[in-house]
């Protein structure tokens, strides 16, 4: 706490230098209607706007505001980064980051590029492009603000700050190296005078780590390794040093936080070697975990392992997201997570003991048991063989990184889950493998459905179905909103964004987009006016109510 | 960890051109200097580190290390290696720049190989016993309701490469297309799904699901070689879905693994 009361003291320091701010991150915990200042809108990774204007009864009038295409052109962009001048050729950006909004102003990002739109009109306020040096560009969340100051990751593992008012760089510091194979795509979350930013990669058998970076130089405050080095608590749920010091365990999502325990909550990524086991007898901790972190030191509170010794890629880097709720008649402060293994899980985020767990599809058959402590506990028949293993959900998961929604009013959980096979084909039979060692061949997808937990019983209360093709089941993982207009925000797998009763799942209005949506919907209250924002490809679309 | 795949992937339509490239070695590597490397590393290096530098009786990981991974070209290694660790038992090396480069390739290309998972090859998928695989087709697995080694499978152990006949054998969906070739349209596959739209009127329309949302069903009219597409408000217009492998669909779930290794090395049998 008194770390908090000194950030206050500076930041509000900060401002009398520099005039007027952006964003005060103290407003972060509680959020005014007129913004949505950090990736999850709040920090409770609910994703759940208090807003109603828009609501189940008026939604049929909801209609297209503006559509923003991402300009990728250098040639009127504020340029930096380290690479070549000329841009080296990947994929067409897609907004999988979810835009901020302060004062009338989104700002949002896609690998190598930030905009900064104007949230009434749509149009370009500015738009900074990073000169890449490489690694992967499959995706990037978002950006952080704090103050007048806007921080973001790159494909090619920096961490670059800029002026929110003008896109101008203000530094730029290497976190990682690309020749290891690490990538950066995670939004940064700001808490306190903590910029939290988690790396990821998964090529090679690499160590994951957490930072947080001071806001003004973007040095390290703190690292938190996610497997443990020897001698450390956790050690002995590895073999040894060599296995534990490149198992993995990649931190590559947005954690949540609650201010009142000063507890940040993040996600851990799944072992190295990805599909194989043979190097790395035991749980393998930190990974394939929810830890609760001390912000202002890194230190580790507690952890819950969603799966022990993973060997299908099923990272829990899924939002953990904070319920304030009752369980047996007693208020408890909890965190919930859909699990990529296939498993929703219920937490006391005070100690991280286990409340419940129950299968969100019905495919998984990979589990041998649920054990003492709520924790899916594979069967190593299911790990991947040398003439091949059939396993559901493949390593995409039931679920993914797109955010889910817990909406307090209807005390439901939502999230987009598939149910698709794979054969999982052991590849490297070497007593030390390396990399993912195995091979995984695609079955296809057999269902894929948007389903509302219950997050008191586990149990899902209702399950729409996602569109079909000629090959099976579309879509499946998808960013969600919920809204106290008792509407849940999301897409149909089929090229619509849709909104659905919250309380039924019933589809209520729809736009074709031409493609799925591709972030996770946020809202706000401008001039007036609700706004929901969405991402879907190359597109950033804003709807409003006919006026 | 990351890969959301977004499209779908059935079947084993996309799957040939990962095979086809397994075990090429990647086209930025010199393959005489990678096998001067290999040559190097085991006469040299691999008493401590083992002959595929993954680490041997006291020496650690090659690939893993920090200063291989991120080595240029065989400098940053150049450097240490001429000093060593001595106090750790690590000797100096007195290698030419040659010799430096060509250990530095080597090194560079296991790494490559390692985190290149498309290029992985599949081993021996054909380890299951064909006479159970036989009595588990015409017995429990109820494979000789619909098909018949005389027939339909008459020559499929030829057709196909162990692990893509093993992939079509849970799940015959999408064509097989030449490696690095689009796979062709779903739709355009004999087992696609299947929906009939009975539109106000009565007319009846059946087809390859193209899409079938709440607000919308698009089907391929195969003898029009046309889509044709309807709005959907609730029920109207009726539309029922068939799924011609079904039976495959409702299966998944019942297999081991050691049956579908057992039906594989039946089929593969049949040539």
């Amino acid at each position: 706490m008194m770390l908090k009361t000194l950030a206050a003291l500076l930041f509000a320091m900060a401002a009398a230098q520099t005039g007027s701010l952006l964003l005060d991150p103290a407003t972060i915990a509680k959020p005014p209607v007129d913004s949505w200042p950090t990736y999850h809108g709040d920090y409770s990774g609910r994703r759940y706007s208090t807003l109603k204007q828009i609501t189940t009864g008026n939604v049929k009038s909801l209609t297209l505001a503006w559509v923003y295409r991402l300009n990728t052109q250098r040639a009127a962009a504020i340029v930096g980064g380290e690479g070549a001048d000329t841009a080296p050729p990947t994929a067409p950006p897609v907004v999988k980051s979810t835009p901020l909004m302060i004062n009338g102003v989104l700002y949002f990002s896609a690998p190598d590029h930030v905009w900064a739109i104007d949230a009434r009109t749509g149009r370009e306020n500015w738009h900074f492009v990073w000169k890449t040096r490489g690694g992967d560009h499959i995706g990037n969340r978002g950006v952080g603000i704090y103050g007048n100051w806007l921080y973001f990751l790159t494909p090619d593992n920096y961490f670059v700050s800029l002026d929110a008012r003008t896109g101008k760089e203000r530094w730029h510091h290497e976190i990682a190296s690309m020749k290891r194979e690490y990538f950066s795509s995670n939004a940064p979350i700001i808490v306190g005078r903590n910029v939290i930013v988690g790396v990821g990669g998964d090529a090679l058998d690499i160590p994951g780590y957490l930072e947080s970076r001071d806001p003004e130089n973007g040095e390290v405050v703190w690292r938190w390794n996610t497997t443990p080095r020897p001698g450390d608590p956790g050690a002995t749920s590895w073999p040894d040093e060599y296995a534990m010091s490149s198992g993995g365990g990649m931190p590559w999502l947005p954690g949540t936080y609650d201010p009142d325990l000063n507890l940040y909550y993040i996600g851990t990524g799944n072992p190295q070697p990805v599909l194989t086991g043979q190097s790395r007898p035991g749980d393998n901790l930190y990974t394939c975990s929810i830890v609760a972190l001390h912000p202002d030191t890194g230190k580790m509170a507690w952890y819950y392992q969603v799966t022990p010794h993973d060997t299908h890629d099923w990272d829990a880097a899924q939002t953990p997201v904070l319920i304030d709720g009752v369980i047996n008649g007693q208020p408890r402060k909890l965190v919930a997570q859909a699990s990529r293994n296939g498993y929703f899980i219920l937490l006391d985020r005070t100690s991280g003991a286990h409340v419940l767990t129950s299968k969100m599809i019905e495919s998984a058959n990979w589990t041998k048991e649920i054990n003492a402590t709520g924790q899916p506990i594979g069967n190593r028949s299911k790990d991947a063989s040398v003439p091949g293993t059939l396993v559901s959900p493949d390593t995409n998961g039931a679920t993914n990184w797109p955010p889910p929604s817990f909406n307090p009013d209807t005390g439901l959980f939502y999230v987009g889950t598939q149910q698709a096979y794979s054969i999982m084909y052991l590849t490297d039979t070497d007593p030390r493998p390396q990399g993912w060692a195995a091979a995984e061949r695609s079955v296809g997808r057999v269902a894929s459905a948007l389903k509302a937990i219950d997050y008191q019983t586990g149990k899902v209360r209702w399950s729409h179905p996602l569109a079909l093709t000629a090959a099976g089941s579309a879509g499946g993982p998808m960013g969600l909103l919920s809204t106290a207009g008792g509407l849940l925000f999301g897409n149909d797998g089929g090229s619509h964004f849709v909104a659905y009763d919250a309380a039924t799942g019933k589809a209520l209005w729809h736009a074709g987009l031409g493609t799925n949506t591709t972030n996770g919907p946020q809202t706000f209250l401008l001039d007036g006016r609700q706004y929901v924002v969405v991402g879907a490809g190359d597109a950033l679309y804003a709807f409003a109510l006919q006026q | 960890m990351i890969r959301l795949v977004t499209t779908i992937v059935g079947g084993a339509a996309l799957v040939i051109a990962a095979n086809v490239s397994a075990q090429q070695p990647a086209s930025e590597f010199d393959p005489a200097a990678v096998e001067r490397g290999q040559q190097l590393l085991s006469t040299q290096c691999g008493f401590c580190h083992g002959a595929n530098a993954r680490g041997g009786s006291s020496g650690p990981d090659l690939t893993r290390s920090a200063l291989v991974q991120t080595d240029e070209g065989g400098r940053q290694l150049g450097q240490f290696l001429r000093v060593g660790r001595p106090d750790r038992g690590m000797p100096a090396f007195d290698f030419t720049d040659a010799q430096m480069a060509d250990l530095a390739v080597f090194l560079h290309s296991a790494i490559r190989a390692n985190a290149n998972r498309k290029a992985y090859r599949i081993l021996d998928v054909l380890v299951g016993d064909g006479k159970a695989g036989e009595a588990y087709f015409n017995g429990e697995g109820r494979c000789a309701t619909c098909h018949s080694p005389q027939r339909d499978l008459r020559g499929i152990g030829a057709k196909y490469d162990p692990p893509t006949l093993q992939n079509r054998m849970i799940l015959p969906r999408g064509a097989v297309t030449a490696p690095n070739t689009q796979p062709e349209p779903a739709h355009l596959d004999h087992n696609a799904i299947k929906a009939t739209v009975t539109v106000a009127g009565g007319e009846s329309i059946t087809g390859a699901i193209v899409r079938l949302t709440d607000f919308d069903v698009a089907l391929y009219d195969a003898a029009s070689g046309q889509t044709r597409t309807w709005l959907r408000n609730g029920d109207s217009p009726k539309v029922v879905v068939s799924d011609p492998l079904q039976a495959h669909v409702d299966h998944l779930a019942k297999w081991t693994d050691a049956d579908m290794h057992n039906v594989t090395a039946y089929l593969a049998g049949l040539k």
